[in-house]
């Protein structure tokens, strides 16, 4: 693809991927064909930040699970009060790498398209 | 964060066994009613959340009482159920060498995202909390 999109891409969305992936995501896009832009332009990804605002107001239900797409573990919060409170404080600090890990998981699913 | 099938299983694994040492700390303990309270979101607003009270509704089942497990909390059978599950599935699929149980999450975890299915599952839920606000568990 061109460089030129690549790097517009890499502006707007480097915020959603971990910092380490970004460098491969870039030479993803570099590779594949021009025509797969619209779709990569068009994906939707999660906020990291708005995540973690979900995850203090909401966290002891699992919503910030249920919201990025872990379903299993939502439910698992959602009936044990959030792991007894205790998995609840420990996704305040996981939630954003874990969406961030769901970003990318978008990315290439799309990518692969 | 969960697409690897051994991390699946030791976190699940985990999970149970501190499930198992707080059903245990609270079947010894006779006088159920005097049990600490875990649920931050009650201690902070006094209200009950929607799975208040699965850990009596348990030890109720564990007990025998059906019925008064019933009328304490539902979701202590779905609980229950899953902690009894959950163990030998797990550890059949270790000794037969099989990922039966990380397909099953997975193929369950894709239905549970279609809306014909959590639409009605999650008004379940609001009713149970609804209830669980009533009888001021």
């Amino acid at each position: 693809m061109d460089a030129q999109k690549v790097d517009m891409f890499m502006m707007t969305n480097a915020k959603f991927f971990e910092s380490h992936q970004v460098y491969n995501i870039r030479n993803i896009l570099l590779e594949i064909d021009e025509s797969k832009w619209i779709y990569i332009s068009s994906i939707q990804f999660k906020d990291p930040t708005n995540m973690l605002i979900v995850s203090i107001l909401a966290g002891a239900w699992g919503i910030d699970r249920f919201l990025i797409g872990d379903t299993g573990i939502g439910i698992g919060k959602l009936l044990t009060c959030g792991g007894f409170g205790i998995w609840a404080i420990v996704d305040l600090f996981l939630i954003m790498g874990a969406t961030r890990e769901k970003n990318l998981e978008t990315f290439m699913m799309h990518a692969r398209l | 964060m969960i697409r690897n099938r051994n991390k699946l299983y030791f976190f699940l694994f985990t999970a149970c066994i501190f499930g198992y040492v707080w059903l245990y700390l609270n079947f010894s303990n006779s006088n159920i009613n005097s049990g600490i309270t875990a649920c931050y979101f009650k201690n902070l607003t006094s209200l009950p959340c929607p799975s208040c009270g699965s850990t009596r509704s348990a030890v109720s089942i564990l007990n025998g009482n059906f019925i008064d497990a019933f009328l304490i909390n539902p979701l202590g059978f779905i609980v229950v159920t899953i902690m009894f599950i959950i163990p030998i599935w797990i550890l059949l699929d270790l000794i037969l060498k099989k990922d039966s149980f990380f397909n099953f999450y997975k193929t369950s975890e894709k239905k549970l995202q279609k809306p014909i299915i959590y639409i009605p599952l999650l008004v379940l839920i609001l009713a149970n909390w609804i209830w669980n606000i009533k009888k001021l568990l």
